[in-house]
């Protein structure tokens, strides 16, 4: 474990926590822009039983952008940005594998060839898709169309925290991380979230894997989010869900504590919600938050409605 | 609406899952022919992975797989029409990946995956006229008539057996009420305990505060599901026993009160013969 140890981002008062950054196997996947798709019906039931036209998953969305309110949108789990896949499904769960949040991803061909993006999230949708999304500045977004390879140097399946071995990370880019800057104490490592989730607020994904997907937190129970000041989430955010274990399949677990972010708009389906993609998780209480409302992504790497 | 549909042959992909303990595991559960886990038997303790109990009946084709699973309700009639048992009958107790189904131990002896059989599809679209804010799903009329229910002041109350906090629902919330149902994640003894849910059975009755289970599955404050025990324990996180939701609505209308009657496994009508 030799990971660099610098003053962190959180006004320098403790060095970010060490990873094993320079022993991760740097890998290239691949994807394509992920087409929309349309199922015969174009109605989802909403929560009051209600039909809506489901907008929001695949494509290019230019206008919703990392760093924007998760709700709000006429849309379902609006992915922001682009959405990636392989067309080969096995090949696609080995790029929603690899790919980590804050990785570089590089268009190939194309109108918008040699433009860089980056990693927001991920993405599944149950017996329908798993996607990859990026975040580009806004004029690569404008002007992209169909066709592109994008490459993602992917790096972080492995990554660890010196010093908190009970933590386990997912999707996670070493240069999230060092953005992020975690920071440990006494074998617990101590991240910046903007808001915590409930566990009875956690729904679709239970029993997935939480290295290569995301779960929702459920938003058709407008109260139950301002309970804990969930309304006011934006895409991109760091977010803490208590008593939920992501290490391998994802589950209920008194003590344990996942972190993730916020990958893609509200939902307004029963059980579905705003899909995080996770990327801490411990089961023993090693893993601990502070509250900054300022924790979100798009600040920390520059991109979204951050970008220069 | 009759549906021809047989018994599935168990599928693997010879991968591993990880259990709750953290522990790699390739345990039997889904599909095929069960003929120790039945009706009434314990929802724990088993070594077993989602275990459907007595036969599991499906279609190869993936449209009509996904018809049977919906429309197939719990209390309908299930024929063998083909292999040994050709002729015996039995009840439909639930659905997951399969539809469930409960015979008499003689008969499911003799059962074997690929046994044709016609499920008597009966249920979905069942409403309650005197309690009309009581959504009904996946309750055939036969069912309706064994559940253990009182009502007053225009309030319908269910006898269940468990009461299941919110927090524990698991794999299957988002998904449609009608298709498959939703995991319990009760792994853990100390869970089970901690909320009384220790001595669940197959086919017994359980009240979940907080779901709304109309038109999905999903955590609402103010409403409430009931549903009936159908497979055993899964032991991978996210998972757990599966529910199958039989009445949903807002908590003015729909309540509960606990008693050990709220067995499916007692019902005449239900029990194999």
């Amino acid at each position: 474990m030799t990971g660099a140890a610098r003053a962190g981002a959180a006004g320098g008062r403790s060095p970010v926590a060490g990873t094993n950054r320079d022993r991760l196997v740097a890998t290239v996947v691949v994807g394509r822009i992920a087409p929309v798709r349309l199922l015969g019906d174009p109605y989802v039931v909403t929560a009051d039983g209600t039909p809506m036209v489901a907008v929001g998953a695949g494509g290019i969305t230019p206008t919703v952008r990392v760093g924007m309110p998760a709700g709000g949108w006429a849309a379902e789990q609006v992915e922001p940005a682009v959405s990636l896949a392989h067309q080969d499904p096995d090949a696609n769960r080995a790029l929603c594998l690899y790919a980590c949040v804050g990785n570089r991803v590089e268009v190939q061909d194309g109108d918008v060839d040699g433009a860089i993006g980056v990693v927001t999230g991920k993405h599944e949708q149950f017996q329908a898709f798993s996607h990859v999304l990026v975040d580009f500045p806004a004029a690569v977004l404008e002007g992209m169309g169909p066709g592109a390879r994008f490459v993602v140097r992917a790096i972080g399946c492995g990554l660890a925290a010196a010093g908190a071995p009970s933590v386990v990370c997912h999707s996670l880019a070493p240069d999230l991380w060092e953005a992020w800057a975690p920071t440990v104490d006494d074998h617990r490592l101590l991240v910046r979230v903007a808001a915590t989730c409930p566990p009875e607020l956690v729904g679709m994904g239970a029993g997935r894997l939480g290295a290569t997907t995301s779960l929702a937190i459920q938003t058709a129970d407008r109260a139950a989010l301002d309970a804990h000041q969930l309304t006011r989430v934006r895409l991109g955010d760091l977010v803490a869900i208590r008593d939920w274990d992501a290490r391998f399949a994802m589950g209920h677990r008194p003590g344990a504590l996942t972190v993730g972010v916020v990958a893609t708009g509200t939902s307004r389906v029963l059980g579905q919600g705003m899909a995080v993609t996770v990327l801490l998780s411990c089961a023993d209480g090693h893993l601990r938050t502070t509250k900054d409302r300022g924790a979100n992504i798009a600040e920390l790497l520059g991109i979204g409605v951050d970008a220069p | 609406m009759r549906c021809f549909a047989e018994v599935m042959h168990p599928q693997h992909r010879g991968q591993l899952g990880v259990d709750w303990r953290d522990r790699p595991v390739a345990l039997p559960g889904m599909a095929g022919v069960c003929r120790n886990l039945r009706l009434g038997s314990p929802a724990f303790g088993w070594a077993v992975d989602h275990g459907e109990p007595g036969a599991s009946v499906g279609s190869p084709d993936p449209l009509q797989h996904l018809a049977v699973q919906v429309l197939a309700c719990v209390g309908n009639r299930v024929r063998v029409t083909g292999g040994r048992a050709r002729g015996a009958t039995g009840s439909v107790i639930g659905t997951h990946a399969f539809v469930l189904c409960d015979f008499a131990q003689e008969v499911l002896e003799q059962m074997a995956p690929g046994d044709a059989v016609v499920v008597e599809a009966e249920g979905q679209g069942l409403r309650l006229l005197d309690h009309p804010a009581v959504v009904l799903r996946n309750c055939s009329p036969s069912a309706l008539d064994t559940l253990p229910t009182r009502s007053g002041a225009g309030r319908l109350e269910v006898g269940v057996r468990g009461v299941v906090p919110p927090q524990l629902m698991g794999a299957g919330l988002g998904m449609s009420s009608e298709w498959a149902n939703c995991d319990v994640m009760l792994q853990d003894p100390a869970v089970r305990s901690a909320h009384g849910l220790q001595d669940l059975c197959i086919g017994d009755l359980v009240a979940m505060p907080d779901q709304d289970h109309r038109f999905g599955r999903g955590y609402r404050r103010g409403h409430v599901a009931v549903g009936v025990v159908v497979h055993a324990l899964g032991p991978v996180p996210g998972h757990g026993i599966g529910v199958v939701t039989l009445l949903t609505g807002g908590s003015d209308h729909l309540g509960w009160w606990l008693t050990d009657r709220a067995r499916i496994a007692d019902a005449p009508a239900l029990a194999a013969p």
